[in-house]
């Protein structure tokens, strides 16, 4: 059964039907056109004579408040009728169009239903009656279906079910019932004599009828011809994390989500379908139709209703200019029309560290050093300067375990109160969330609070308005989390943890860090890792605004205008104060305040017009044209002041250091314009095309090269819909075969300006320096060009083809989604590198090279409903096979110390691909180095032996070779619930296989060079004598040029795992309980999340992806991603949660 | 149905609104800073781009600008000192560094840096309506910085790239010129040109830029580096005559910040701590003890120490506890100086060093570093009158280096002695033999110039000399039996890596 409302634009087709059904049941008055209740009354004015049925149906809704209400398939609206003008009554008018059409027409309250055959039943057929058959329809779950329709088959005659899921009918004892009901296989029941009747019906998989967000508009699921991920929002909800896109880990195939530090509030990664560019390959998102960048952390996970990933170039090709990464479109949350629902959802609990990197005690430390001063003084003449002495053992040492001294249990918690409802033309929703979590590294924290509101109003029956918006507020403290400092954000904390020699204590005197130990020469001069942590004030805050206005207009049936005035802005504020300590003050010296504000304002404007119509009754077809308007500008101003008399956290503020102040300012702005159209046409549920154009001008592009247009299309079949097929393959119940083929662009590459040379100064870049004249000295400013432009960039294009297929079986009960993807990103923009004998102006962008991701994509579920105990079951997997199939210039990237670069991007290999030696074991003895290739002069057994790529003898840099990526060959997720009456269970696994961490820390902490400390795997399997190793070279720091530092396959690791990112128990307490306590349903569940990992992988946490000194070079992203510096790890985290519905 | 047609009017206008204002809408203009092709085009820009030439010299960074690693580390005179500061420095000490030591990177990009910025006030000034004479001041001192930092780079990697304009990326392969051909189309014409535009010297705000006498001195230099000993001859006898240099009275002055720019500053860098940004002195805290929170690299070799005279009588050359801090020493904020604050060598340089008063924050010492300097002039002088066989007027100038020297007891009250010159202290030296005096003079500069980044290379261009050559330049540099360094096998310095790798032209 399917029926529109004629003058309602979308009420959700439940609530119509039953609405409408169960006023049959209860008050449907029999009627053939001349029965109607006031019809007599009412008088309507006919000016035209010779209209179409739709026409009169329209003449009549604006004269009356009578709205029509049919079945699209069964009513012609085309029908042409002879009216007589003027003045005639309501129910004359009916009775003429009834003669004419032959249809009937019921009056329910008002709406007018009409169908081609009378609803009545004739006298004959009551007096025929039986006693009526009574029964409860109810899902597989036993939960009562209201609305529910109940046919006597092969007759007319039809119930609808009451609130209760009940139901009377007149059934002869041996008749059939249909039962039919939205989103539910009918099903026919035998009464076979029976009075009373239990009927469960199956629900149809719901996303079939889904209606998924997509470009500009809705779609419903079945009719996507493109390849998208329609993520289940319930189980992004389980997981109790502060930050949505956390929750997406393993949802979906092909979404690849790292979360590259365990600091609260740093950013994750999310790539769709591998890695596509040089440049940036953060995808769009789109929340509630307004793009952003700038990720999705204001938005709580509670608070969003749907989240669809366009993959594809045919699903993500309506957002042109920005989509080459992929599109996450989000929906938030909005109230259902009916009763107001209150929502209390909340959680807390703890969360503490994983693995940690065992490393050498005191002793076991002093034993490495001696060993190494013997090994180092081997050969050298007695008063040689370069001599060492061991440790002696008057020296008094402690024992401190300093990785473990920078952790802590930290609590989080979650609160979010919301309240939503609504009317049947008006709905809103309003929720609050507040939620804090502390790291588990000493004082790291962040708090954020967020207020959503939205409404959705039908003002008339041709305008509805609606409004979204979203407040954001947070503060965070942010230690060093990753990286040596290089990015700017200071050293990980962690690293200096590993560094620091356990003989060391934490504290000179109570509340006295120690900083420098009295013998630097054999314990290192590191920074204490928990005065680090705990002396660093680096508190971020941001207030964001982000929502949208839109109205929508009904200008003919099926013809929409929309227009929706977006905006996202956002006001950052960073204040770092650089407190001065250590011995002699020589950490921050002198100590430095600075404040940055970085004011973000985004507005964006699309109008649309949309226009759906059915014709034939097969054919269906709806067209999207419109304008987008985006216009950024960010205004960053930064203060900075130094030598502040007194370091206590009141004075810290701008004026109060002796220095003068340093302030600066700049501006950025970008706009983009943009033309899309799209259409989708249909036929008969079974054939489906799609096509998109988009024309995008951004300014980013010098004016000859601003314009590019993008062209996507699809294909679908939905061959379940041939009959031929079902008769064949019964056990099939949908097959649907896709293909797409489109274009994508980019013009994401850091800089607003690139086709200009900018003149940059000391203070604005970092290649321009000031100089020094005069007596007395005076500073005097110097400029010189500092980025270089290049008039003729412009877009990156992303080729983009898929095939793919959906295919269910055993009625839904096990589907598969399967496809394959080939993305060729041409046009790649370049910065390609310079030699320095140019100076070091930044390179400009130029077109060259292109990239290549191919791979497929599963994604399984299996649903069992029909017991008690019902389970369902998700896995999704994807492969990625990046490539880089042409560019100007080899990148290097993945910078592991000055100037050694531990990745190389260049054709025929992934981007970023690890690049260096060839670790080949341990020199044995003098005859092993004699009889492998020459290494250089020096090298003695115990050194690292490295392998002669290239058969030449010696070992050069001809020998480096490619040694693997850090993009993983696939990554999987799967998720498992089971519930039993009052019980569930929700388990969930992610990982990926295939892709590698260049460990650097490890170049320090196994790489003996300097008096900082080791792992305890050197000290257990360091060489120290023929057979002792054949993989850890012997403890030399003279060795160090062989052993260290060249990047080489010896401190490359394989970081596939498998994680259990997240189990969870709940129970829902027992209706009698709740209804006493008067609250509708409470849930209490407990939660574990990153319990277990499984990896090789010998740093702290196989999902750093990015570290935060790819800030410092060139290619910021993928080019240099996988080099853990020594990384803050995710937390795993226990936590208690209640769900509370009043 | 009026009113309906307005609506449909008004809303196709307003859809179309946004396409009627397209290209205004797309043109965002650079805000803040200046597009180059606006830059260039003021007399205040043209000064500020030809300052922004000078900065490749600066010290701001130990490791951009590692000069004293070449300079120092390399030679004899100094060890890398902490191994945890410098350890490309260390592999540098002992030549078992690879072409991707972070030193060969870094200080071909300062130079190279230096010569782009040369480039582009050479490329844009010209066509700047200014004041004429200040315009070919402006030219002349990039003429002049750009010879300077050719020097260096062919000093340091020998046969190298000539860039002498603005490149676009697509001309940025470009293979090595010979050495011969940098000093004879570059270096040489660079000098010439800025000698006869520069001023003899500056006053007020303008001191520290180059000079006619900078020029000459660097010319005297360069042919001295190619044993053009006329030619170096009659540029250092230009500087010598001109009258406007002499020696300051005590060799501790020319290290000092109360005497910047002295009499005998010929070509200074300038430095000055405690501004933001940064332009200080990072050597004060890389060569600086831990105990004020420095690295104590670029540690003087015991060799080094070994090389200063000392009277029958125990009195050494003043100028090694002026270059030198050794056990027991006064240090400079009246600490004792302990050996073990050098770890390596138990010596650390006093060069570049101020005392905590001076420099608070102790990376950014306000010393300058004399690039030249009358006493560096008066041994090229001595030294081609040497080599063109002028042995009698060769030991004038050498002598009056070690009068000054030695009248030291003369000017620093805080010599024990002072007042007299102590008997038999860095006596003249006789005019005996030429090779004598060669010897002379090489042990002289070492002493003289100690620590200001001369000595590799200097060995470098002895090594090439006829008369010393290899093999008496090898035995210094592997003076601990372990470098290994062999001239021709270690000179010069490989181009590095990551520069082979992108400019495919390199061979």
């Amino acid at each position: 059964m399917c029926i529109f409302h004629s003058g309602a634009l979308k009420r959700p087709l439940t609530i119509a039907c039953a609405l409408l059904c169960t006023a049959i049941l209860t008050t449907a008055v029999r009627a053939n056109g001349d029965i109607l209740p006031h019809a007599g009354k009412q008088h309507i004015t006919v000016k035209t004579a010779n209209i179409s049925l739709q026409q009169a149906f329209q003449l009549i809704e604006k004269q009356t408040r009578l709205q029509f209400a049919y079945d699209e398939y069964e009513i012609d609206l085309s029908r042409k009728l002879v009216l007589k003008s003027g003045h005639v009554s309501l129910g004359e008018l009916l009775d003429t169009i009834s003669i004419q059409t032959g249809y009937k027409f019921t009056q329910v309250k008002n709406t007018i239903l009409v169908s081609s055959v009378a609803l009545a039943l004739s006298n004959a057929e009551k007096a025929q009656f039986p006693p009526p058959v009574r029964g409860v329809i109810t899902d597989s779950s036993g939960r009562p279906l209201p609305g529910a329709t109940v046919l006597i088959k092969g007759t007319k005659i039809s119930v609808q079910t009451d609130v209760a899921g009940r139901f009377a009918i007149n059934a002869q004892p041996d008749a059939i019932l249909v039962v039919s009901y939205v989103g539910y296989r009918t099903l026919e029941v035998a009464v076979k004599g029976q009075q009373e009747l239990i009927v469960a019906i199956q629900e149809i998989r719901e996303d079939l009828n889904q209606v998924v967000v997509m470009g500009y508009q809705t779609q419903r699921r079945s009719a996507i011809a493109g390849a998208v991920s329609v993520v289940n929002v319930d189980d992004v909800a389980r997981i109790p994390v502060g930050f949505a896109d956390q929750a997406l880990q393993g949802q979906a195939s092909g979404v690849r989500i790292t979360q590259s530090t365990g600091q609260p509030g740093d950013g994750l990664a999310l790539r769709i379908r591998g890695v596509g560019s040089v440049n940036n390959n953060d995808p769009l998102y789109i929340i509630d139709g307004v793009p952003t960048t700038d990720g999705i952390n204001f938005l709580p996970a509670d608070d969003i209703a749907t989240i669809t990933v366009l993959k594809d170039a045919a699903s993500a090709a309506i957002y042109g200019a920005r989509s080459s990464n992929g599109v996450v479109v989000i929906t938030t949350k909005n109230g259902k029309s009916g009763k107001t629902s209150i929502l209390y959802s909340v959680y807390a609990g703890v969360q503490t560290h994983g693995y940690l990197t065992p490393m050498a005690n005191a002793a076991e430390f002093k034993t490495l050093y001696n060993e190494m001063v013997v090994n180092d003084n081997a050969g050298l003449a007695p008063g040689n300067p370069l001599i060492k002495i061991p440790i002696p053992d008057s020296i008094p040492m402690a024992n401190t375990n300093w990785i473990g001294s920078i952790f802590r249990t930290a609590p989080e918690q979650d609160h979010e109160l919301s309240v939503s409802g609504g009317s049947e033309k008006t709905q809103y929703s309003v929720s609050g969330n507040y939620f804090n979590q502390d790291g588990i590294i000493l004082n790291s924290w962040y708090k954020r609070y967020t207020l959503h509101t939205k409404l959705v109003s039908e003002i008339t029956d041709h305008l509805r308005i609606g409004t979204n918006l979203n407040f954001s507020y947070y503060s965070k403290n942010s230690i060093g989390s990753s990286g040596d400092g290089y990015g700017g954000n200071g050293g990980s904390v962690i690293r200096y943890a590993l560094f620091r020699d356990p003989a060391i204590p934490i504290y000179n005197a109570p509340g006295v860090y120690t900083d420098l130990p009295t013998y630097p020469g054999f314990f290192g001069d590191g920074y204490n890792p928990v005065g680090l942590a705990n002396n660093t004030n680096n508190v971020e805050k941001q207030f964001r605004g982000f929502g949208d206005v839109f109205a929508e207009y009904k200008l003919l049936p099926g013809l929409i205008f929309k227009s929706d005035f977006g905006g996202d802005v956002f006001l950052t504020q960073d204040k770092t104060f650089f407190l001065n300590w250590g011995t002699n003050g020589r950490i921050n010296d002198p100590n430095t305040l600075t404040e940055t504000q970085t004011t973000s304002e985004n507005m964006i404007w699309n109008n649309t017009f949309r226009y759906n119509t059915t014709f034939n009754k097969k054919n269906n077809l709806n067209f999207l044209i419109g304008t987008e308007a985006v216009t950024n500008t960010t205004l960053y101003t930064s203060e900075t002041q130094q030598n502040f008399p007194t370091q206590i956290p009141s004075l810290e503020f701008l004026g109060n250091g002796i220095s003068m102040p340093i302030t600066t300012e700049s501006e950025q702005q970008w706009a983009l314009l943009s033309f899309l159209a799209n259409a989708n046409y249909s036929y008969d549920n079974e054939f489906f095309v799609t096509g998109s154009a988009r024309r995008d001008g951004s300014s980013r592009f010098g004016p000859s090269n601003r314009w590019g247009n993008f062209f996507s299309g699809a294909v679908a079949w939905n061959i379940t819909n041939e009959p031929w097929f079902i008769e064949k393959f019964p056990i099939v119940s949908r097959l649907k075969l896709r293909a797409s083929y489109g274009q994508l662009g980019n013009q994401n590459i850091g800089g607003d300006y690139p086709w200009a040379s900018i003149v940059g100064t000391s203070i604005t870049s970092s290649n321009v320096k000031n100089y020094v004249f005069g007596s007395p000295s005076l500073v005097v400013q110097g400029n010189t060009i500092s980025t270089l432009g290049n008039a003729n960039v412009k877009w990156e294009t992303s080729t983009q083809s898929d095939v793919g297929m959906d295919l269910a079986i055993l009625r839904d009960k096990l589907s598969l989604t399967v496809d394959y993807f080939d993305k060729v990103n041409s046009n790649m923009l370049v910065a390609v590198p310079l030699p320095m004998i140019g100076g070091t102006a930044s390179a400009p962008f130029v077109n060259d090279g292109s990239v290549q991701n191919k791979g497929f994509e599963f994604d399984l579920q299996y649903k069992n409903a029909d017991h008690r105990l019902k389970y369902s079951f998700g896995a999704n997997l994807a492969t990625i096979q990046n490539k880089v199939l042409s560019i100007p210039v080899p990148i290097q990237g993945g910078r592991i110390d000055n100037g050694v670069y531990a990745t190389l991007t260049t054709a025929g290999h992934p981007i970023g691909s690890f690049y260096g030696y060839q670790m080949n074991g341990i020199f044995q003895n003098a005859n092993d180095i004699f009889t492998s290739a020459y290494q250089g002069p020096g090298v003695r057994p115990g050194d690292v032996k490295y392998k002669d790529i290239n058969g030449d003898g010696k070992i050069d840099a001809n020998d480096r070779t490619f040694l693997g990526s850090a993009i993983p060959k696939f990554t999987y997720g799967a998720t498992s619930t089971l519930s039993y009456q009052n019980f569930d269970l929700f388990v969930l696994f992610q990982g990926g296989y295939g892709n590698k961490i260049y460990l650097q820390v490890n170049q320090d902490i196994e790489g003996f060079y300097r008096p900082f400390n080791l792992t305890k795997r050197v000290y257990d399997t360091r060489w120290h004598g023929e057979g002792t190793s054949n993989t850890m070279p012997l403890v030399s720091w003279l060795d160090q040029p062989n052993n260290i530092k060249e990047p080489s396959s010896r401190f490359l690791e394989d970081a596939s795992y498998c994680r259990l990112k997240n189990v969870q128990l709940g129970y829902t307490l027992p209706k009698q309980l709740t209804n006493r306590l008067h609250i509708k349903a409470l849930r209490l569940y407990m939660t574990g999340t990153n319990l277990v990992t499984i990896t090789k992988y010998t740093g702290l946490d196989p999902e750093m992806y990015i570290s935060n000194n790819v800030k410092a070079e060139q290619y910021q992203s993928d080019v240099a991603a996988g080099i853990d510096w020594g990384t803050y790890p995710a937390a795993r985290s226990y936590i208690l949660g209640a769900n509370l519905n009043f | 149905m009026k009113k309906r047609t307005l609506l449909y009017g008004f809303l196709i206008a307003s859809f179309c609104f946004a396409g009627i204002s397209c290209t205004k809408f797309l043109n965002k203009d650079i805000q803040g800073v200046y597009p180059a092709d606006q830059f260039y085009t003021t007399s205040a820009n043209a000064v500020q781009a030809t300052n922004e030439a000078y900065a490749a010299l600066t010290f701001t960074s130990a490791t951009t600008n590692p000069l004293w690693v070449f300079g120092d580390v390399a030679s004899d005179d100094a060890a890398s000192g902490n191994p945890a500061a410098s350890q490309d420095a260390a592999t540098i000490d002992n030549f078992s560094f690879s072409t991707t030591n972070s030193h060969l990177s870094n200080e071909w990009g300062n130079f190279y840096e230096g010569i782009t910025n040369c480039n582009l006030v050479l490329a844009n000034v010209p066509t700047i309506q200014m004041d004429t004479a200040l315009r070919s001041r402006l030219l002349g001192e990039a003429r002049f910085l750009r010879a300077w930092y050719y020097f260096m780079l062919v000093n340091i990697y020998q046969n190298v790239p000539i860039v002498l304009t603005p490149l676009t990326p697509a001309q940025m392969q470009i293979t090595q010129s010979p050495a011969k051909v940098i000093y004879e189309t570059v270096i040489e014409p660079d000098l010439l040109a800025a000698l006869n535009v520069l001023p003899a010297s500056y006053t007020g705000a303008d001191i520290g830029r180059a000079t006619s006498g900078a020029a000459a001195a660097l010319l005297a230099k360069v042919y001295l580096y190619q044993e053009k000993w006329d030619s170096s001859l009659t540029w250092s006898n230009l500087v010598v005559n001109s009258g406007k240099y002499s020696l300051m009275p005590l060799y501790s002055q020319d290290f000092d910040v109360a005497h910047k720019n002295n009499i005998e500053s010929i070509f200074e860098v300038q430095m000055l701590g405690g501004q933001d940004p940064n332009v200080g002195n990072a050597l004060n805290q890389w060569f600086g003890p831990q105990v004020v929170g420095g690295y104590y690299c670029d540690a003087p070799d015991s060799n080094f120490v070994a090389e200063f005279e000392v009277t029958d009588s125990a009195v050494a050359d003043p100028r090694l506890n002026y270059t030198v801090a050794a056990d027991s020493t006064l240090w400079n904020n009246g600490e004792i100086y302990l050996s073990s604050w050098s770890p390596q060598t138990g010596y650390l340089t006093r060069k570049y060093q101020q005392p905590l008063s001076q420099a608070p924050i102790i990376g950014q010492g306000s010393c300058d570093y004399l690039a030249i300097r009358y006493a560096d002039v008066l041994l090229f002088n001595a030294e081609a009158l040497n080599e063109t066989g002028q042995l009698a007027a060769s030991v004038i100038p050498l002598n009056v280096v070690r009068a000054r020297a030695r009248n030291s007891y003369l000017y620093d009250s805080t010599l024990a002695g002072f007042g007299a010159v102590p008997a038999g202290l860095l006596p003249p030296v006789p005019a005996v033999s030429q090779n004598q005096v060669r010897l002379a003079i090489i042990h002289e500069r070492r002493v003289e110039l100690g620590f200001e980044f001369h000595r590799y290379f200097d060995l470098m261009r002895y090594a090439a000399n006829s008369n010393l050559g290899p093999s008496y330049v090898n035995p210094l540099i592997n003076r601990d039996g372990v470098t290994g360094f062999s001239y021709a096998v270690d000179y010069p310095f490989p181009i590095p890596q990551s520069e082979m790798d992108i400019d495919k032209a390199l061979k």
